[in-house]
C-alpha cells in the first residue's frame, strides 16, 4: 500500500522549549493510525505541524513533511490554504466551540467548498454529505446550539470531508461525547475509510479506543515517540514502561472496588526537559544511563521502541 | 424583517414599541414639509408665545361639530403675552388647505398643506416668541436631530471598525501605535474637545456647512472608545476555535475576518450603535444650546430649547417652549430600549 503522509525527523519548538523531537512516522493510503498519549504530550501539536497551523511562537526546527510525495514543509501560505480543507482536513475535540454560533450548519459547510460551483449545486452537495454522515436534511437550516454534541461532531465531519480529502486528522473527536455516541462516530469514521478511501490520523488518550479503531498506533510522551507498531501487539505486549503503565490504568483491568493504579509523578514540563529519557523521573525500571542520554528507536518484533531496557542504543 | 419584528415583540415588548416610535419619528422627519401646517421660518407677528390651541368638537353652546375646530386667539396684553379666546369665532380644520408655496422633499413645489385652518391659526404646540409654530419647527428640527445621530454613528463606527479591526487582527506594532492614538483622543474630556474643535472653525458658516461640521466633530469624538472595544473583541475572537477551524479548513483571511470575526462583534456593536445615537442627538443639542450648533432660523431640537435658557419668564408663562425637550427624551429612551431588545435577540441562542 502506498504511503500518503510521511513525517521525517520532525522537531518543533523555539529557543526555549522543544515541543516535538524526532517525530517520524508514515500514514498509508486508506488506513487509520492512532496517536496515543497523555494530555500535553504533543499529539495535537503533531497534527498542527502537518497542516502548518502552529501557534505563533512555535516553528518547525528541522525535519520534513511529505504529503502525497510532495515536500510541504516550506510551502507558502497560499498553497497551504489549498491543501487545508482540500486534501487534508481536520476535526476537533470540542465540536461546539469549533462551529461558529452565528451561522447555520449548511452555511458553514458550504463555506468550505473549494470548487467554484453554483449555489444550488453547493446546497445539493451539502445535503448529500449530511445524509452520508447520518444527519437529516433540516440540519442544514439549524444553528450549532440546536444540535446535540454527537450531531455537532457529525456536522464537523461533514464539513471536513466536503472536499473529499485524502487525509483526515481527527484530534480527539470522541473525547467530549458519551460512550455510545463516541462509538457511533468511530463507526462513521471507519465507514469513511472504506467508502472514500481516506486515511485518518486518530489522536486519542484512550489506548483501548486506539486499539479498536486502528491497525497501527503510536505512543507519545513529552514530544517523542516512545513506541510505535501494530496496535494488537502493543496492547497485548507493551514494551516501553510508559505504555505498560498506560495500559495498567485502564479500568477494565481491575476488579470491582479495587483502586486503580495511576502513573506516579507528573507529566514533565517542556520548560525543563531532562537530557535523557523524558520518562526517566517517573519510570520504575530506570537505569543509570537513562538520566543522561536519549535512547534510540530499536525494532523488536515489528514494534519500534525507545528504551534502554532493550539495549544501549543512544541518540547521537 | 418580519421574523426580526416577531422575535423582538416576543422577547421584549418595550423595545418593540420603541422600534415603532423611532420609525414614526423618522417618518415625521422625512415628510416634515408635507405634514407641518406652516413653514419653519414663517413668523406670525401677531401671535408671539401663543399657547397651544385646543381641538374642540363642541362649541360654547354645546353643539356638536363633526369637523374638529379651534377657536381664534387674540393677543390682549402684548407685555405679558396674554391671549383671549374668541369663542364666537370657530375655525374648522380642513385637510389639504391652501397656503404658502414651498418645496416638498426638495423635489416639487406645492401650496397644499396636509391640514390647517382656512381662517384663524392652528398651533398644536403653541408658538415661540417670534410667533413661529413650534409643531412645524419640531418636525423640521427632527430632520437635523435625527439624522445627525445616524450619520454620526455611521462615520464613527466605520472608523471604529476599521481602526479597531486592524489593530486587533494584526496586533504588534500597528496595534501599539493605533491604541496610543486612541488614548490621546480619549484623554480629553469629550465635551470640551467638542467645544474647542467647534471654536477652531469660523462662526459665519452656512447652515449646511455647520451641520456637516457638527456631524464630523461628533463622530471624531465618538470613534475612539469604540475602536478600543472592537480591538479587544477582535483580539479574543481571532483566538476562538471556530476561527482556527476555519483556518484549518483553508478559508481565506478576508472571509475569516468578514464572516467569522466581524459578525461575532455584532452582538455588542449593534447594541452599541443604538445606544450611542442618543449621545449624538444630545451632543448636537448641547452645541446648539450654547449657540455653537445649528443657527437660527433653522430649527433643531437643541436650539429650540436654547432660547429657554436663562429666561425664567418664558419657562413660567410659556412652558410649551420645552416640548422639543420631550422629543429629545422620547427619541433617546426609545433608542435605549431598542438597543436593549436588540442585544437580546441578536444572539441566535435566544431565538
Amino acid at each position: 500500500m502506498k504511503e500518503i503522509l510521511k513525517l521525517e525527523d520532525i522537531s518543533v519548538g523555539n529557543e526555549e522549549v522543544k515541543i516535538l523531537r524526532d517525530i517520524e512516522f508514515e500514514v498509508k493510503k486508506g488506513e487509520i493510525i492512532s496517536v496515543v498519549g497523555e494530555s500535553g504530550c504533543g499529539k495535537s501539536m503533531t497534527l498542527r505541524t502537518i497542516i502548518k497551523l502552529l501557534p505563533k511562537n512555535l516553528k518547525i526546527l528541522k525535519g520534513r513533511v511529505y504529503f502525497e510525495g510532495i515536500d510541504i514543509t516550506d510551502l507558502d501560505e497560499e498553497k497551504m490554504k489549498e491543501i487545508r480543507g482540500g486534501k487534508i482536513s481536520i476535526i476537533f475535540q470540542e465540536p461546539s466551540s469549533y462551529l461558529n454560533p452565528l451561522f447555520t450548519i449548511g452555511n458553514q459547510i458550504e463555506e468550505g467548498i473549494k470548487d467554484r460551483i453554483k449555489k444550488e449545486e453547493k446546497k445539493e452537495r451539502v445535503m448529500k454529505i449530511l445524509k452520508e454522515v447520518g444527519l437529516s436534511e433540516n440540519v442544514y437550516y439549524q444553528y450549532p446550539h440546536q444540535l446535540s454534541g454527537g450531531m455537532q461532531q457529525r456536522a464537523m465531519i461533514a464539513m471536513s470531508i466536503i472536499n473529499k480529502p485524502s487525509l483526515l486528522l481527527a484530534d480527539e473527536p470522541t473525547t467530549s461525547l458519551d460512550i455510545t455516541t463516541a462509538f457511533e462516530i468511530l463507526n462513521l469514521l471507519k465507514d469513511l475509510v472504506i467508502s472514500h478511501n481516506i486515511s485518518i490520523i486518530f489522536v486519542t488518550h484512550d489506548i483501548s479506543l486506539a486499539r479498536f479503531i486502528s491497525k497501527e498506533m503510536i505512543v507519545m510522551y513529552a514530544g517523542i515517540i516512545v513506541e510505535k507498531g501494530f496496535s494488537n501487539l502493543i496492547y497485548s505486549n507493551p514494551l516501553h514502561p510508559y505504555t505498560k503503565k498506560l495500559i495498567d490504568c485502564l479500568p477494565e483491568k481491575y476488579n470491582k472496588g479495587e483502586r486503580i493504579r495511576t502513573i506516579e509523578g507528573e507529566v514533565i514540563s517542556f520548560k525543563n526537559l531532562p537530557n535523557g529519557c523524558p520518562f526517566y523521573p517517573r519510570c520504575e525500571e530506570k537505569k543509570e544511563i537513562c538520566e543522561g542520554f536519549l535512547p534510540k528507536e530499536i525494532e523488536i518484533e515489528n514494534v519500534s521502541v525507545r528504551c534502554f531496557k532493550y539495549g544501549d542504543f543512544m541518540e547521537s | 424583517m418580519k421574523k426580526f419584528l416577531f422575535r423582538l415583540r416576543r422577547r421584549n415588548l418595550l423595545s418593540y414599541i420603541s422600534f415603532w416610535i423611532i420609525i414614526f419619528l423618522y417618518f415625521l422627519a422625512i415628510f416634515a414639509d408635507f405634514i407641518a401646517p406652516y413653514p419653519f421660518n414663517k413668523q406670525f407677528r401677531d401671535y408671539p408665545l401663543c399657547p397651544p390651541t385646543k381641538l374642540h368638537f363642541f362649541d360654547a353652546n354645546g353643539n356638536f361639530h363633526l369637523r374638529p375646530f379651534v377657536y381664534e386667539y387674540k393677543l390682549v396684553n402684548p407685555a405679558l403675552n396674554q391671549y383671549e379666546i374668541i369663542k364666537e369665532k370657530i375655525c374648522p380644520i380642513y385637510f389639504f388647505v391652501k397656503g404658502e408655496k414651498r418645496k416638498i422633499l426638495a423635489l416639487f413645489y406645492s401650496d397644499k398643506y396636509l391640514f390647517g385652518t382656512k381662517e384663524g391659526k392652528i398651533f398644536i404646540f403653541g408658538t415661540d416668541m417670534h410667533g413661529r409654530d413650534i409643531f412645524s419647527r419640531i418636525l423640521y428640527g427632527a430632520r437635523i436631530s435625527l439624522s445627525i445621530g445616524v450619520i454620526g454613528v455611521s462615520i464613527s463606527f466605520f472608523l471604529g471598525f476599521l481602526i479597531g479591526g486592524i489593530s486587533g487582527y494584526f496586533g504588534g506594532k500597528i496595534d501599539n501605535i493605533l491604541m496610543r492614538l486612541v488614548e490621546i483622543f480619549m484623554m480629553f474630556p469629550s465635551f470640551y474637545l467638542m467645544l474647542s474643535l467647534r471654536a477652531v472653525f469660523p462662526l459665519n458658516l452656512s447652515s449646511f456647512q455647520i451641520y456637516l461640521l457638527i456631524v464630523i466633530i461628533l463622530s471624531l469624538i465618538g470613534w475612539a472608545g469604540l475602536a478600543r472595544i472592537i480591538r479587544g473583541m477582535v483580539l479574543s475572537i481571532k483566538e476562538e476555535e471556530y476561527v482556527l477551524a476555519a483556518r484549518a479548513l483553508g478559508v481565506s483571511t478576508i472571509k475569516i475576518i468578514f464572516k467569522h470575526i466581524i459578525p461575532n462583534t455584532f452582538s455588542y456593536s449593534i447594541t452599541a450603535i443604538t445606544l450611542s445615537i442618543p449621545g449624538y442627538i444630545l451632543g448636537e443639542s448641547s452645541l446648539s444650546l450654547l449657540g455653537l450648533g445649528i443657527q437660527e432660523p433653522y430649527p433643531s431640537w437643541g436650539n429650540m430649547l436654547s432660547v429657554c435658557i436663562g429666561n425664567l419668564r418664558i419657562l413660567s408663562t410659556a412652558p410649551w417652549m420645552l416640548i422639543p425637550g420631550f422629543f429629545i427624551f422620547l427619541t433617546i429612551i426609545s433608542f435605549n430600549f431598542l438597543g436593549d431588545g436588540l442585544r437580546d435577540i441578536l444572539d441566535p441562542k435566544n431565538w
